[in-house]
């Protein structure tokens, strides 16, 4: 486990592929990441070359459903309900390119 | 005073036509409009339509008798939901100005079981925000206060769903844990809270956190209550592809048959030997020695370190933050990520760090092979004993604001579920008695989806002590 220290810099890197606002945040929030890792570096005691990981803990293993067994949908007027902008039945964006 | 009944004592009232749902339901809103300014449990309340279902209710009793409660179980009983379940036409929050305005076009499953079986929703309870912490002061809205002293925090994240309970504003509420919302809620609050094995209890439709550990719970004023409530909640969920097969106990009549004689009751070291407080220790040994007393055979046993579980907690749930709230684009539904609090921040950096090219490894990984660890571990104490007993938290509910002066302030608090969390087995949580005049909750930690047998050994310790049945004065 790398012993990390987060910076500033790396804060404002991380917010944004977050894609978070954090600006004047940085200092605290450096400091409180880099707490967090030192604290998780206790796991470094622990042995693990013997075991593999356990993603998630049912044992279950494809799970499908059957055809008749969800019937679930919802309307385009209440799939719409909570977007801020629609227009024609679709919800308005952001451009990728322009603004619009 | 008929919002300080039982689920069960209403529903034997309600049976024998002693009072009406309109009337249960109208005193706990009598309740929340009395104490709630004071407390702030509740984020959203309906009444009317409370009202109107309970309405329905009474109309089908006197209709079809006490066989209109065959089919539907709960009839007639109010109930609160923690704001995470997404609730069709009512706001739901997960108490975040991100949500604020949210209004789900569909049902979770557990709320349409509930509904299903007749009971009734009559508000939305607050919660840290997201369920990132373990105070409810990290909500966006306000900080729920703990009944017993205003100054305290009630836990959390589930700290609404408890406080309400507690205060006799619904007759039970359902909370969701992730690595220790219900229980330690529950815990300060002096009420039951059973956090269900992983999987038993569908997470369809409730606001996720870390998904490989979310557990939907009940949170109730007795054991008795939540083996009614669970029986209800839990079961196998077409929309949840993790949760688990298999049969559904009759939990409310396997308590009952439950017997302490002859269990062994595991009493791990390692959690007695944290940092607990002196009155808190001391509540939690009389209680393992009432066990003792009612028949069961307390055996020292010895399991990993709980402080193992807090690190492989962090990282578990901060990678699973920030991938579950990567969803939230401000675009199809909710605010823009600029409304995201400083805590959901925190969390959601920290995940995207700790799952980056060249970290994943070091960090995902590596708490990925000790959860197996964690879970070998488990595995074997369970061959020597039944069951396992526990504090529910190192301390009695704390100040209001104390959560803000560490950066991993939750998951020190819920270091004792924490392990259990990560291994997805199940725990419960009972009042054992009181330090400080303040509640202190002992837990019984079972078997994977062995809720009878946790459930069973609780109830018996409940009908020979009375802590459950103090109430906060208000």
């Amino acid at each position: 486990m790398p012993s990390a220290k987060i910076t500033k810099e790396q804060v404002k890197h991380i917010a944004k592929l977050a894609k978070l606002e954090v600006s004047g945040e940085e200092e605290r929030f450096a400091e409180l990441l880099s707490d967090t890792l030192d604290y998780i570096e206790i796991l470094n005691e622990l042995d693990t070359s013997k075991v593999s990981e356990t993603y998630q803990v049912t044992g279950l293993t494809n799970v499908y459903q059957k055809d008749d067994e969800n019937k679930a949908t919802i309307t385009q007027k209440e799939a719409l309900s909570n977007a801020k902008e629609v227009k024609g039945g679709l919800i308005v964006t952001k451009g990728v390119f322009e603004n619009r | 005073m008929l919002n300080k009944l039982t689920v069960k004592q209403a529903l034997e009232g309600l049976k024998k036509k002693e009072f009406t749902s309109v009337e249960l339901v109208t005193a706990c809103f009598d309740q929340i409009e009395k104490h709630d300014e004071k407390i702030q449990a509740f984020v959203t309340l309906v009444k009317d339509r409370a009202l109107d279902e309970a309405k329905r209710a009474d109309e089908l009793i006197a209709k079809e008798g006490e066989k209109a409660f065959d089919k539907k179980p709960l009839l007639g009983i109010p109930y609160a939901a923690k704001d995470n379940y997404s609730t069709k036409g009512i706001k739901t929050t997960a108490s975040s100005k991100v949500l604020e305005n949210y209004i789900p076009p569909f049902e979770s499953t557990v709320t349409k079981r509930l509904n299903n079986a007749g009971a009734i929703m009559i508000g939305k309870t607050n919660m840290d925000a997201f369920a990132h912490g373990c105070s409810t002061e990290t909500s966006d809205f306000f900080t729920t206060k703990n009944p017993w002293d205003t100054k305290k925090v009630p836990g959390g994240s589930s700290g609404g769903s408890s406080a309400a309970v507690a205060s006799d504003m619904c007759l039970f509420a359902i909370g969701s844990e992730t690595g220790g919302s219900i229980r330690d809620p529950a815990s300060w609050c002096g009420v039951t809270g059973l956090k269900p094995s992983y999987g038993r209890v569908s997470r369809y439709g409730v606001v996720a956190m870390a998904s490989s550990t979310d557990s939907p719970g009940p949170i109730t004023k007795t054991v008795e209550d939540t083996a009614l409530v669970l029986e209800v909640m839990a079961g196998k969920d077409p929309m949840d592809a993790t949760s688990s097969l298999g049969k559904i106990d009759k939990y409310s009549e396997e308590i009952q048959k439950f017997n302490l004689k002859g269990v062994k009751i595991g009493k791990p070291k390692s959690y007695f030997e944290m940092e607990l407080e002196n009155d808190t220790k001391e509540k939690v040994e009389e209680a393992v020695k009432k066990f003792e007393e009612l028949g069961a055979e307390i055996v020292d046993v010895d399991l990993l370190s709980p402080k193992y579980s807090i690190a492989v907690y962090t990282i578990l749930q901060r990678s699973e933050v920030s991938s579950n709230l990567s969803r939230l684009d401000g675009i199809r539904y909710g605010n823009e990520r600029n409304a995201f609090g400083f805590e959901a921040k925190k969390r959601i950096m920290l995940g995207t760090y700790v799952l980056s090219a060249g970290y994943y490894d070091a960090y995902y990984a590596k708490a990925q092979k000790v959860r197996t660890l964690i879970i070998n571990d488990f595995n074997k104490v369970f061959e020597k004993v039944d069951l396992l007993i526990a504090p529910s938290m190192p301390c009695v509910a704390l100040n209001i604001g104390e959560s803000a002066k560490s950066a991993m302030f939750g998951e020190m608090m819920d270091v004792l579920n924490e392990p259990s969390c990560i291994a997805g087995i199940c725990g419960v949580t009972v009042p054992c008695g009181f330090a400080s005049s303040l509640p202190v909750g002992v837990q019984i930690i079972g078997r994977m989806n062995d809720e009878k047998s946790i459930l069973g050994a609780v109830n018996k310790y409940q009908e020979s002590t009375n802590f459950h049945k103090e109430k906060p004065n208000l």
